[in-house]
């Protein structure tokens, strides 16, 4: 005993390949489920797309765990976006960034936002003066440490500063509102920023590994270097990114994690 | 009866620390005073300067002080000072040279050198009791003050600056007149060689009884050092000294929000009260440090903002915090003191250390 090979027309019993709209023997129809020679996908997730966007942490509104296919050749996210909406994250623009294809690869660019995208640093990325970068919950930028290179006043009088200490560069803590939080001058070649023992500290960033991120100088150029920490260190993006499987980007308050498939 | 700002038990006077919640408790809070604030716009009542006066027999200076704004809570108490009390009358300056000269607490019983207007030991206000004629006296001082102020210059020396060297002990001493003197590298002598004063750095002067010091837009400023537990305000832009570092206090300043409702992302706010920034140049500020609702303690070796390098910093030695709703700084027993720039002029009370350019003075008279 064996079952038929075919859909079997339920009008004469005869066979009926797949793909044939009616019974090659009485011309009764084939219902449309049996027409097709495609298998359809239980979800649209499970599309071979190029890429996906899954919301790692997110916006309250729109919840986490959403995913967002990359079907079209642009996709534009923010607070007021129509492809992926983050509407409760005051902290995006209503038009912040977009994610494009340029060939096969995919990108995301910074749509002139004010908080920008932020890319997980794997190992270690070049840093320039000006850059922003975040570690656990702190927002920080590179400055260059100032140097008043102003002489005696006309009067020959000299100004008395606090004792100064050579620094080539300095680490300042953004706050939310846009005020300077610490500003902390590196006196050597490295700046440690952790939880606890390093040059940076927060003890209370439940988010910050002990020892999370260090900005180091060699030569003329900066580095960021994220120390194995758990949750990672971020750094503003300028203009455009190329994206690769396994990114995370943080929008605002929103981490997103990158899957490129094909 | 203090009330505990975190968990709002009542606790007797005397109280360090909170019996609910063991919180440090406002050590006199209901006097803080301001140190040399800038003058409030508007304030047209105001003679175009501030004085006000950080040290023991300030009380009689503020009832001459024409920026009463400027106390946060303006007590009797401190104008009954001008009837001084028999235990705090000091003895004519030639026999009361700084700290040989000490009364029993009343509250503790410590030797307290009695130009200390709070016991050192348990911060007991020396001076609390209010005389009931008080209050009449002040009117009368204030209309007299300018009359005073205006006196003919004395020939006669009324007062010294001793230098202290770096060794501690005396060097020499400048004396300073009844009048007007202008003190600074262009008057020589004991100034001449400090090239961190100004040709003309600043004026000392007499009102009544107490020596006057105005920084006359000086490059560097003068510097007074403020009495251990007395809490002294800091405005936008105060600067004080701890050891050799010159800190400076920046009220919060946030750029405005972006037109598109978009706000500014960042590290999470606690409601800083501002921060302090280490001056490091003319307009350059180096490393800083936020202060949250609770405030920072500065210290060599403990506090939240140490200066592991800096040998004239105590241990502990000074705290930034807040009081009903304006931001202090109070010395906490440092070895060096703390010392506020004076903003445009101070009072100088007798035996209180000066800093001007590189070099220390005390003010005796």
């Amino acid at each position: 005993m064996e079952q038929a090979r075919n859909y079997v027309c339920t009008e004469c019993a005869s066979a009926v390949p797949s793909g044939h709209k009616f019974c090659g023997a009485c011309g009764a129809g084939v219902p449309t489920e049996a027409q097709t020679l495609e298998t359809r996908f239980f979800g649209a997730l499970q599309m071979p797309g190029k890429a996906r966007l899954i919301v790692v942490r997110g916006d309250e509104a729109m919840g986490e765990g959403l995913s967002y296919l990359l079907q079209a050749t642009e996709h534009v996210a923010g607070r007021e976006a129509d492809q992926i909406p983050f509407p409760s994250d005051n902290w995006l623009n209503p038009t912040h960034a977009n994610f494009l294809y340029r060939g096969e690869k995919l990108v995301v660019r910074d749509e002139g936002s004010l908080n920008g995208v932020y890319i997980r640093v794997r190992g270690a990325s070049p840093i320039q003066i000006g850059d922003h970068f975040m570690c656990g919950q702190q927002l920080f930028r590179i400055d260059a440490t100032p140097k008043d290179t102003s002489g005696p006043e006309a009067d020959q009088t000299h100004f008395y500063s606090s004792p100064r200490r050579p620094s080539a560069f300095r680490v300042t803590q953004v706050l939310e509102g846009g005020m300077d939080g610490i500003v902390c001058c590196a006196t050597e070649q490295t700046l440690q920023i952790g939880r606890e023992d390093c040059d940076i500290n927060f003890p209370d960033d439940v988010y910050m590994s002990p020892r999370h991120a260090r900005v180091e100088m060699s030569g003329e150029s900066l580095e960021l270097a994220d120390e194995n920490s758990q949750n990672g260190t971020y750094v503003r993006i300028r203009g455009e990114r190329e994206l690769s499987h396994g990114d995370y980007l943080f929008l605002g308050r929103n981490l997103l994690r990158v899957e490129v498939t094909a | 009866m203090i009330v505990c700002s975190r968990c709002s038990k009542e606790n007797q006077d005397h109280y360090k620390f909170c019996l609910g919640c063991g919180a440090e408790l406002p050590r006199d809070s209901s006097k803080p005073r301001s140190f040399s604030g800038p003058t409030p716009p508007g304030s047209s009542t105001s003679k175009g300067r501030t004085t006000d006066a950080p040290q023991a027999r300030a009380g009689r200076a503020e009832a001459l002080a024409s920026a009463p704004q400027l106390e946060v809570d303006p007590t009797p108490v401190e104008a009954a000072r001008s009837k001084p009390v028999a235990v705090e009358d000091p003895l004519p300056a030639e026999l009361a040279p700084l700290g040989d000269e000490t009364s029993p607490c009343p509250h503790c019983g410590a030797q307290v050198p009695r130009n200390f207007r709070f016991c050192h030991v348990c911060g007991d206000d020396l001076q609390a009791d209010p005389s009931p004629e008080a209050s009449a006296d002040a009117p009368a001082e204030r209309v007299s003050a300018p009359a005073v102020a205006e006196a003919p210059q004395r020939a006669t020396a009324r007062a010294r600056l001793v230098l202290i060297q770096p060794d501690g002990s005396e060097g020499e001493a400048f004396s300073l007149s009844g009048g007007r003197t202008l003190i600074g590298r262009g008057t020589g002598g004991i100034f001449a060689n400090d090239a961190y004063l100004s040709p003309e750095h600043a004026e000392f002067r007499f009102e009544g009884d107490q020596l006057v010091v105005k920084d006359m837009e000086s490059l560097n400023g003068v510097y007074v050092r403020i009495e251990p537990d007395v809490p002294i305000e800091l405005f936008d832009g105060s600067i004080f000294r701890v050891g050799q570092e010159i800190l400076r206090f920046e009220a919060p300043v946030a750029p405005d929000p972006a037109d598109d409702g978009t706000q500014y992302m960042g590290s999470p706010h606690r409601g800083y009260l501002g921060r302090i920034a280490l001056v490091i140049g003319r307009e350059t500020t180096g490393d800083s440090y936020p202060i949250p609702p609770h405030g920072i303690h500065l210290g060599r070796e403990r506090g939240d903002v140490v200066f592991p390098e800096d040998g004239y910093v105590s241990g502990l030695h000074c705290r930034v915090h807040s009081e009903v709703g304006h931001v202090f700084v109070t010395d906490v027993g440092s070895s060096n003191g703390t010392f506020v720039r004076v903003s445009i002029e101070s009072y100088v009370p007798q035996g209180t250390f000066v800093l001007m350019g590189q070099q220390l003075f005390r003010a005796e008279y």
